[in-house]
């Protein structure tokens, strides 16, 4: 891992650097945080008492000619509530704890647009898909009750980029995601008619090179 | 057998002392019943019960059943039902004026008068004379239009087909209900809840009881001889309530003998009482489902020492019919009780739904359930055990009129019974109205392997009048077997127990509790719901447990 973020750094400060132009290839690092609203407002208020938490993680990202680019990124939930019962509206939580850990893997592509001569920012939009690890466990449970899937959906988001150094960058975006295939299959999901994973999620970067 | 003894002398000393306190203080006093509460020795618990002769089709089963409707001297209505002569119950229109009343209750009986309205009912009580046809009155009044339900007080019965078998040493039930595992994720076991065993009442205290035993003539018009005044033991079951724990015994109300003593004179309520609420883990008997439940003892049903304790002076006085029902749940939803378990009812029409206030349909009973769980009452309705019984003119398997209402109110469930292979209890009735499953028991291929045990009376010292007249002796009620039980009776409060565990869990909605217990129900027979097992069996830790987000 550490010789992994040393290499992307590495590769970063190597790429070309001339005086105020963009490098034609740049490999860009960067630490991610996220808040993302999730779409399953029943499942996570029931379980959880809200339906909205943080993501951390990072990524990189390859820039071409600093208008192309792909990213990839890994993130990370974790969150302990409790198993309930929703009905009517009501929920009635049994006090028996839950822990749900969401591990995300996106790869997407997008496009960086330059705005005349507001050259420190740069809005992109990008679109990709991704793989979404879901483990769910909770006291009390007989094998075959926990849950650990991994399921695949996509993902589309746009925001904006603005350089803050010559080698620091501070980008925030929204980004919705749609991931079928892990909730609605039981659960208070099933019960709620929920079958989306994901949402929508603000989400911060720090990104290192040019 | 000399510890036997020695407790028998002992407990002679101490009645023998309590009769002489009873004799001072109430010199000149003809009450029949005298009831001294916490005067007695403990009970005499004799273990495993080795009695065997006793089957659902036995002789003494047989007696047992005709001697009741022998004593209770009940009418029997067109259709074949037992209900109480002298009465009927009426509900007249809010908006009706009492003159208008009483002049619908002359146009139906001439001796007829609104009595005072009874404690814990929104419905008055007609006094007819007790040789009039009370169905015909009712029948009358439902047509009159300050009425808004009129009928008859049907004689309402346990829903149990007793035995005094072998107490063996397993308790196959409640494994079945995976009630282990509930333990593991509750081991409070229910200790907020207060659960009303709605029934023949429970062994709950130690007393010593005198009563005026008359001459009485049995089914077959044997003439069994006067016993006079006797002093009989009683005591409470210890495995309900231990020697600290008589605190879990919440408001205690009797409304066969309208007292605060509900004390239990025939071992169904306290057989149920068990089953919800046995003490467990002390290394005694039997285990109960949600062992630390607080019990509230309603007493709506009558037995034969009822009966006979009353002495015939007035037998329409003597309760147990769907008002005095009616009035238990009133009371019990007035009174702090959250889980009210009923393994009784009756059988009528398949048609109550539609039209409840025809012959032998129980609107007052539909009225206080209602009533109870709109108080936050959870209710839990024995299924009934008339599948192979053919009722004129509703035929075989015919209706069993509470768990009919229960079907049709979220928050009450009606239960059938399973035997120990999962399978349909032979007596268990079936219906579109069947909600539930829940171990009832059966002896039919297991024996006596196959009933649901709790400590309860032991019959050979309660069941004097099974033997013959120069035998008749009067009862005691302080030596206590693990006696076997069949019927949905036994069933109910499995499902009553799961209940209490559930609230304590955090579910206080009865409605939530109902569709809880049928969406985690293992479901049985044809997949789905089915009219005889209903959702399934009740999952006791599966409904605990509740649900992740996924899974």
């Amino acid at each position: 891992m550490k010789t992994t973020v040393l290499l992307l750094i590495g590769l970063a400060l190597a790429a070309p650097a001339a005086a105020q132009d963009p490098p034609s290839l740049a490999i860009r690092p960067f630490v991610m945080a996220t808040e993302q609203s999730f779409a399953a407002i029943d499942t996570f208020g029931a379980v959880f008492g809200k339906t909205y938490f943080p993501f951390f993680g990072g990524g990189v990202q390859v820039v071409v000619h600093d208008r192309f680019f792909a990213e990839l990124t890994a993130s990370r939930f974790r969150q302990t509530g409790e198993r309930a019962y929703r009905s009517g509206g009501q929920v009635f939580k049994l006090g028996i704890p839950l822990t749900a850990t969401i591990t995300p893997f996106e790869i997407t592509g997008g496009y960086r647009f330059h705005l005349g001569r507001m050259e420190r920012v740069r809005p992109y939009v990008a679109a990709g898909f991704g793989s979404y690890s879901y483990q769910e466990t909770s006291t009390f449970a007989d094998a075959g009750d926990n849950v650990d899937t991994r399921h695949s959906g996509l993902v589309v988001n746009g925001g904006a980029e603005f350089r803050l150094q010559r080698w620091v960058s501070l980008a925030a975006d929204v980004q919705y995601s749609h991931v079928p295939g892990i909730l609605g299959q039981g659960g208070i999901s099933q019960q709620a008619g929920e079958t989306d994973l994901g949402g929508v999620a603000a989400r911060f970067k720090l990104v290192i090179g040019r | 057998m000399g510890g036997f003894r020695a407790r028998t002398l002992c407990a002679t000393i101490v009645v023998a002392g309590g009769l002489v306190l009873s004799l001072r203080g109430q010199t000149g006093d003809d009450s029949r019943l005298v009831i001294q509460e916490h005067l007695g020795l403990p009970g005499i618990d004799e273990g495993l019960s080795q009695e065997l002769s006793h089957t659902p089709s036995s002789a003494e089963t047989r007696k047992r059943v005709a001697a009741l409707q022998s004593l209770l001297q009940d009418r029997v209505g067109p259709t074949g039902t037992h209900y109480r002569a002298g009465r009927v119950i009426v509900r007249f229109r809010d908006e009706s004026a009492m003159v208008d009343r009483r002049a619908a209750v002359r146009a139906a009986s001439g001796t007829g008068e609104i009595a005072d309205r009874p404690s814990y009912a929104d419905f008055d009580v007609v006094r007819i004379d007790v040789n009039e046809d009370a169905e015909a009155a009712a029948s009358v009044l439902r047509q009159r239009p300050e009425v808004q339900y009129a009928q008859v007080a049907h004689r309402v019965h346990t829903m149990m087909v007793p035995n005094d078998p072998l107490y063996l040493t397993q308790q196959w039930n409640m494994p079945l209900i995976n009630i282990e595992k509930a333990w593991d994720i509750q081991p409070q076991a229910g200790s907020a809840i207060t659960v009303a065993v709605i029934d023949t009442g429970m062994a709950y205290a130690n007393a010593t009881i005198t009563a005026t035993l008359p001459a009485f003539r049995d089914e077959n018009g044997i003439l069994y001889p006067a016993l006079g005044k006797v002093t009989i033991p009683y005591s409470a079951a210890s495995q309900l309530v231990s020697a600290t724990g008589a605190s879990r015994i919440v408001a205690p109300h009797d409304f066969v003998n309208e007292t605060s003593t509900p004390f239990d004179f025939d071992g169904h309520g306290t057989h149920v009482s068990g089953t919800i609420g046995q003490l467990t883990n002390d290394g005694i008997g039997t285990a109960g489902v949600a062992f630390n439940v607080k019990l509230m003892p309603v007493k709506v049903l009558a037995s034969e020492w009822d009966l006979l304790f009353a002495g015939f002076t007035n037998t329409s006085n003597t309760g147990g019919s769907d008002d005095d029902v009616a009035r238990g749940i009133r009371y019990a939803a007035d009174n702090g009780a959250k889980i009210l378990n009923m393994s009784l009812g009756s059988e009528g029409p398949p048609n109550c739904a539609t039209n409840p206030n025809q012959a032998d349909c129980s609107p007052v009973i539909e009225a206080a359930m209602r009533y109870a769980v709109g108080k936050g009452c959870f209710i839990v309705v024995a299924g009934g055990n008339g599948f192979e019984d053919n009722v004129p003119p509703y035929g075989t398997n015919p209706t069993s009129i509470v768990a009919e209402i229960a079907s049709r109110i979220p928050g009450a469930v009606s239960v059938a019974a399973i035997d120990r292979a999962k399978a349909h209890a032979y007596y268990s009735s079936s219906g579109s109205y069947i909600e539930l499953s829940a171990p009832g028991g059966s002896e039919r291929g297991f024996g006596s392997d196959g009933f649901i045990r709790q400590q309860t009376f032991d019959f050979n010292f309660t069941d004097t009048f099974l033997s013959s007249p120069a035998q008749f002796v009067a009862p005691r009620f302080d030596v206590f077997a693990y006696v076997g039980y069949i019927g949905t009776s036994m069933a109910a409060p499995h499902v009553a127990g799961v209940a209490a565990m559930l609230m304590q869990q955090g579910v206080t909605d009865p409605a939530v509790i109902e569709q809880i217990l049928e969406n985690t129900a293992v479901d049985l027979g044809t997949p789905g719901r089915d009219n005889t097992f209903g959702f399934g069996l009740v999952d006791a830790r599966a409904a605990l447990r509740g649900l992740g987000l996924a899974k």
